[in-house]
């Protein structure tokens, strides 16, 4: 795996007080928050932020980190020396005095699929260091429990295209369901999952699916995962509710004349009447051509006149021609 | 054990579908004494007589969520996580009717 430079991630140095560690990172976090930040990558440097701090902000990992030593370069080829973290106390074990024990035991042991998820954001570097389970280093806590960490659930979205909302779609998910073991640690269980999502959902919509959350406590009846649906921005259709836009391109003629033209909408080309006399701008309704629902989205069409390019003799002198007869002011209403 | 691929099918929720006070803060990873704080300032609007009864409409999720990343990851307290929850969601708002203008002008 890859050694990861915790002091650079953070960009403090290696003698960096917890003072100027806890402020750089409140800085990045703040930079790099997947819900605030317009950063390309956010998630993935939001994820390396807290890595890091999770590491350095706490004086015993920051320690044993520290004893990796300070050659090794981010991205190096890395493995644990095998005695790295020889002469810190807990091993295996909760940690005595650090207030977070509590939990031990199989009855006692809370914990959730969030949290476990959590789990799975973190490198290989920091589980082969710090990671949890009884397999795990000295850090290693019983249960793997308690652990209050700042988290994400950015992966507790589902993303589709606007087509996928409009018809219905399948996903195929990974979830990581953690097992209780007997003797009280978790495993975790990758569990794939084919999900069908009706026709009609919405951006945000929630969806649940029963009993694929954690168990209760005690390795009890599994709640309920909760999804959020995200719809990626699509070309051509713009989503608001139920409802699309669609900006369509018209000629000065189409406009002005009116007449029949066939226009895309979520389930293929449908002929719209555009009326005499319609100006760039001006929205036309298409009804129950949205995204489907006990009330159906409409379609907008928002018309765009384009003019063709006077690029030839004949287009020129048509142009001139309109414009000796048609007695035309677009301007008249700036007058002061 | 192993498992199969399992078909399941998803449930659309809406603002019929209710989840209890509990559940609501699991998913989202919320303190009810936050819940309560965000529900005086009016980002979600329970119904029921005591918090721990209370139920939420569905459709509050997903702005939970974001207000329990907000505080759980920047440290935001209650109220400061409402007020950027609610600026987000007008942000979102502008972007998108941004979007729709930018469409219009320049292809």
């Amino acid at each position: 795996m890859e050694y990861r430079d915790y002091y650079k991630i953070l960009g403090v140095t290696r003698t960096a007080t917890a003072d100027e560690v806890k402020k750089s990172y409140r800085r990045l976090a703040r930079k790099f928050h997947p819900d605030v930040s317009k950063e390309k990558d956010a998630e993935a440097r939001f994820k390396e932020v807290q890595e890091a701090y999770e590491v350095l902000k706490d004086p015993e990992k920051r320690a044993a980190y520290d004893q990796l030593g300070s050659n090794w370069k981010s991205g190096e080829q890395f493995r644990p020396p095998p005695d790295w973290a020889n002469g810190f106390e807990f091993r295996g074990g909760p940690r005595a005095g650090a207030g977070r024990q509590g939990g031990a035991g199989p009855q006692g042991s809370r914990y959730s699929s969030e949290d476990v998820f959590e789990e799975e954001g973190y490198s290989d570097f920091f589980s082969s260091l710090f990671g949890g389970g009884a397999a795990g280093g000295p850090f290693a806590q019983a249960g793997g429990a308690n652990r209050r960490r700042a988290g994400r659930d950015h992966h507790a979205g589902i993303d589709i295209d606007l087509q996928e909302a409009f018809a219905g779609t399948t996903r195929v998910l990974e979830l990581k369901r953690p097992q209780l073991k007997p003797d009280g640690t978790l495993e975790v269980q990758p569990h794939t999952v084919k999900v069908t999502i009706p026709a009609g959902v919405i951006e945000g919509q929630p969806i649940r699916l029963t009993g694929q959350g954690e168990a209760g406590p005690g390795g009890g009846k599994a709640g309920d995962l909760y999804l959020e649906v995200h719809i990626r921005p699509d070309k051509l259709f713009q989503l608001e509710g139920r409802d699309v836009t669609l900006t369509l391109p018209v000629a000065p003629w189409e406009a002005a004349l009116g007449g029949p033209v066939k226009v895309p909408t979520l389930a293929g080309a449908v002929e719209m009447n555009i009326p005499a006399g319609a100006q760039s701008g001006q929205k036309l309704r298409l009804r129950g051509r949205g995204l489907p629902g006990q009330q159906p989205g409409d379609q907008y069409v928002q018309l765009k006149v384009v003019l063709p390019p006077a690029n030839s003799p004949e287009a020129k002198a048509l142009y001139e021609e309109m414009r000796q007869n048609l007695a035309f002011d677009p301007r008249a209403d700036l007058a002061r | 054990m192993t498992d199969g691929t399992d078909l399941l099918q998803a449930h659309l929720l809406d603002e019929h579908d209710w989840i209890g006070a509990n559940e609501i803060c699991r998913v989202c990873r919320i303190e009810l004494t936050a819940v309560v704080e965000l529900a005086d300032l009016g980002v979600v609007s329970p119904r029921g007589y005591v918090p721990e009864e209370w139920q939420f409409p569905a459709t509050a999720l997903p702005r939970l969520r974001t207000v329990g990343r907000l505080m759980r990851d920047l440290g935001v307290n209650a109220s400061g996580a409402a007020l950027a929850v609610e600026l987000l969601e007008e942000q979102h708002d502008l972007e998108r009717r941004l979007r729709r203008l930018e469409r219009l002008i320049h292809e």
